[in-house]
């Protein structure tokens, strides 16, 4: 693998529990601020009640779209109107759409499925709803997008492998424009779901700290423009960054434990690094996967500690919960907002450090200097995933 | 982009049994045996006629014990995935370089209804995680991951019927970009209750008889399996023929054009909607064709469509086609001869004027 | 059916330890790593499994580690419970 031509990204879009768009989420992480609570939308019978992020904004369309879908269209609007992209300039360029997302291709309707199962012939509404609602194609159709267009399921890795996969096709001339994001609600399913495999926490998520006990769920979405030199050029915009690499490769060890050792974690990041040509010392922070859980948070601070030696690090899933295929594309979102800025937010959740993680985040709102940061995700059944971001001319 | 893609080796499971030469089989034959899959319905339980696949090859590749927390989804998955190894010579290979991409229209439907019954009979503190863990789209690249020892990237990509073609476009793009040296893709759908359910409300129940090219005819049957592929890049010889151009996106109200007497695979499977489309777009110089008799209606139909068309440039013959019903396209069918020069087009056309396209040519 | 009984057949059973039958497991043979060779997943298998076949709550892995070493321990951690 060699060094490849950095993708501009021109415009981006982001929406969870920290805020309706990327300049209030950006307020909120640097207030220091979080505020999960346990599930509002739906009830559990659960004995223990678990925080989770959600989030409080309106969201476009109706209930024709699943939530999930209805997220990831607030953040392309949100992306298109910062990268200045009206539907006539849309009109007549490549523009592919690439998305990750878990729940947002399940089928997995509850209500649907509890008639179904006591015989009372559901109607299909809730079907129909999930056939139209797959988030790349809702998004494409919005906007008339006649590009490629890819629903990614990694699970925890989507969002980031979307970013990777999105910048892919714009080098490789097949799109002028992607819009590469993740999107995910929250749902009684997957907390149901995470609570039973004992890696959710039932206070607010502790990244990286030694008192951690797992995830908090969240939900949102997230979507970079990503564009052409060509077409940038073309329509004037400066670029606010860009990817100048990505890596991602499997542990091939357990369907949900990541391997000791984090091999495919190490991969993943030389992959990146090497695509970027970046050394690791000029890497200024990195977004962490920081779930929260034991056994990732041990393994991603020892990766960090031999791949990426005293360079800062946090978790900003102590302000958005998990939120799982919209993760990467969240994450990626911050980490170039903080390029830009200069400056990371504290790594929300942590106070005291574990004697066993050889390295601790960052504590409060950090300085940081460098063109170069990247993101990582560790995935549900091994995937691992890094996008490395470049700042763009001031 | 112009990278083009070797086929190593094809590895399919259907209603046809599972391996080329099952499939090689059923396409001499120019039919398969249907089965039934059980739907409850509100005028009592129903057998639906559907295309099963039948997962029990598997244990030549993996032991018993090994497979205990497998579900049906993703054994279709191993065994596509392990036969198209084997097809290719490869399974002893190292899997360091290896990629393994999943297209699934749904995913392990079973398992994530397993789970709701889970907490639905018994609460919610006895969900199960096991199944939890087995109903995320990415288990079954998970398990085939873990099972190969394959260190290199991992994808499921969920289009509904333009899953394949899309994740084909990623695929190409790891071995462009030297990312890895060879590619397992395939495509993989389950049956279910709840799928036959569904099915039987949308579009009636099939009277047992797919015939693809009768436009504007109902007569799709549900179908499951998996069809698998060992790609590489061109210039390591190609078993089975080239994928020379992968495309994927949306119509946008423009009709494709192709090449005088193009020779198209059809996506065609019995869903009228869908046949409306092909009736209303081929050329009249086009020679089009549909195996879908053979491996019935699924939204990963495209995969075997792909391995249909890659034993044909293999073989160096197209075969015969199975019965296509009354052909009501506007183009002459394309029947039996030699693959020859020139491309075969898998033409996949979905809602909304989506489409995928993947050109095979002989090697 | 006693406890260690129970547990043997839901081990079977529940974890598809299709080659087993539940005679076959020793009551103090590890159920991790050596032994009958479950993993992680299975742990939290167990868990919920417990939870649904005898009502009794195994809270986080801090208290499941030492009762979930072998039947003869998970089956004295479950009367203990039922007793109180």
């Amino acid at each position: 693998m060699s060094s490849v031509v950095p993708v501009a990204v021109t415009g981006m879009g982001c929406l969870c529990a920290a805020g309706a768009d990327l300049p209030s989420c950006l307020e909120t992480l640097f207030r220091g601020e979080r505020h999960p609570q346990p599930p509002t939308r739906f009830g559990s019978g659960h004995p223990v009640r678990y925080p989770v992020f959600e989030v409080a904004a309106r969201l476009p369309g109706d209930d024709r779209f699943s939530r999930t879908a209805r997220l990831a269209l607030a953040a392309a609007r949100e992306a298109l109107a910062a990268a200045a992209l009206s539907p006539a300039e849309l009109a007549g360029k490549r523009v592919g759409v690439c998305f990750g997302t878990t729940v947002g291709s399940a089928m997995n309707n509850e209500e649907f499925y509890r008639q179904f199962r006591d015989g009372e012939h559901p109607e299909m509404d809730a079907i129909e709803r999930f056939l139209g609602s797959n988030p790349a194609s809702v998004v494409a159709r919005e906007y008339g997008l006649a590009g490629p267009c890819q629903t990614v399921v990694n699970a925890c890795s989507s969002g980031t492998d979307a970013v990777g996969i999105a910048a892919a096709w714009i080098r490789s001339g097949i799109c002028d424009i992607v819009l590469a994001g993740g999107a995910d609600e929250l749902c009684r399913v997957t907390y149901n779901g995470f609570i039973s495999l004992m890696i959710t926490d039932d206070t607010p998520v502790k990244p990286f700290d030694r008192r951690r006990k797992g995830l908090n769920l969240g939900e949102g979405a997230a979507v970079l423009v990503l564009e052409s030199e060509e077409v940038r050029h073309q329509r004037s915009r400066p670029a606010r960054a860009f990817v100048a690499g990505y890596g991602s490769a499997c542990d091939a060890h357990h369907l949900t434990a990541p391997h000791p050792e984090g091999t495919g974690l190490k991969r993943a990041l030389a992959e990146a690094l090497t695509q970027s040509g970046t050394s690791p010392a000029e890497i200024a922070f990195v977004n962490a996967h920081g779930t929260g859980t034991p056994d990732n948070d041990r393994v991603e601070s020892r990766v960090l500690a031999a791949v990426l030696p005293g360079v800062p690090f946090l978790s900003t899933k102590g302000y958005t919960g998990h939120t799982l295929g919209a993760a990467g594309a969240i994450e990626a979102a911050f980490t170039v907002a903080c390029l830009e800025r200069g400056e990371v937010p504290a790594n929300a959740g942590f106070a005291e450090a574990d004697p066993e993680l050889p390295v601790t985040p960052v504590r409060e709102a950090t300085a940081v200097s460098g063109r170069l940061a990247l993101s990582q995700s560790l995935a549900f059944g091994g995937n691992n995933a890094v996008v490395v971001f470049e700042r763009g001319e001031p | 982009m112009t990278l083009r893609l070797a086929i190593q080796g094809v590895g399919a499971v259907g209603a046809f049994g599972s391996g080329t030469q099952a499939l090689r089989q059923a396409l001499c034959a120019g039919e398969v045996p249907v089965g039934t899959l059980q739907v409850p319905t509100a005028g009592g339980a129903l057998e639906l006629p559907a295309y099963r696949a039948d997962t029990e090859p598997l244990e030549e590749f993996v032991p018993t014990r090994a497979l205990r927390r497998i579900d049906h989804f993703s054994r279709l998955a191993l065994l596509g995935g392990y036969l198209a190894l084997q097809d290719a010579g490869r399974l002893e290979a190292d899997r360091s370089r290896l990629g393994v991409v999943i297209a699934t229209g749904y995913g392990a439907m079973q398992t994530t209804f397993a789970f709701l019954d889970s907490f639905l009979d018994g609460g919610d503190v006895c969900s199960s995680p096991t199944h939890f863990s087995n109903s995320v789209h990415n288990a079954a690249a998970a398990n085939l991951s873990i099972l190969l020892g394959a260190t290199g990237p991992s994808l499921t990509v969920s289009q509904f019927e333009l899953s394949v073609p899309t994740a084909l476009l990623t695929a190409r793009q790891w071995l462009a970009e030297g990312r890895v040296d060879a590619v397992l893709l395939g495509g993989v759908d389950e049956l279910g209750a709840v799928l036959g359910y569904c099915w039987q409300r949308f579009f009636g129940v099939p009277d047992g008889l797919l015939r693809p090219l009768e436009i504007g005819r109902q007569s799709a049957i549900p179908g499951e399996g998996a069809a698998f592929f060992l790609l590489t890049r061109e210039g390591e010889g190609g078993r089975h023929g080239l994928i020379e151009e992968v495309r994927q996106g949306n119509l946008g109200g423009r009709p494709l054009s192709f090449a005088a007497g193009s020779r198209l695979l059809l996506g065609a499977d019995g869903h009228r909607d869908c046949s409306t489309l092909y009736g209303g777009s081929l050329p009249v110089d086009a020679r089009a064709v549909s195996f879908s008799p053979l491996y019935g209606s699924l939204p990963v139909g495209p995969a075997f469509d792909l391995a249909v068309a890659a034993l044909a440039a293999g073989d160096n013959r197209l075969f015969t086609p199975p019965p296509q019903g009354a052909n009501g396209l506007p183009c002459a069918l394309l029947g039996a001869g030699p693959f020859g020069e020139g491309a075969l087009n898998c033409l996949k056309l979905g809602r909304h004027g989506d489409y995928g396209l993947i050109s095979v040519v002989r090697g | 059916m006693t406890i260690k009984e129970k547990l043997k057949k839901i081990l079977v059973e529940d974890l598809n330890l299709e080659d087993l039958s539940p005679e076959e497991i020793e009551d103090d043979a590890p159920l991790f790593g050596e032994g009958l060779g479950l993993d992680s997943l299975d742990a939290v298998e167990l868990v919920v499994l417990v939870q649904k076949h005898f009502g009794v709550e195994i809270k986080d892995m801090e208290e499941g580690r030492p009762a979930l070493q072998s039947v003869s321990s998970l089956a004295a951690f479950i009367e203990n419970r039922l007793a109180a």
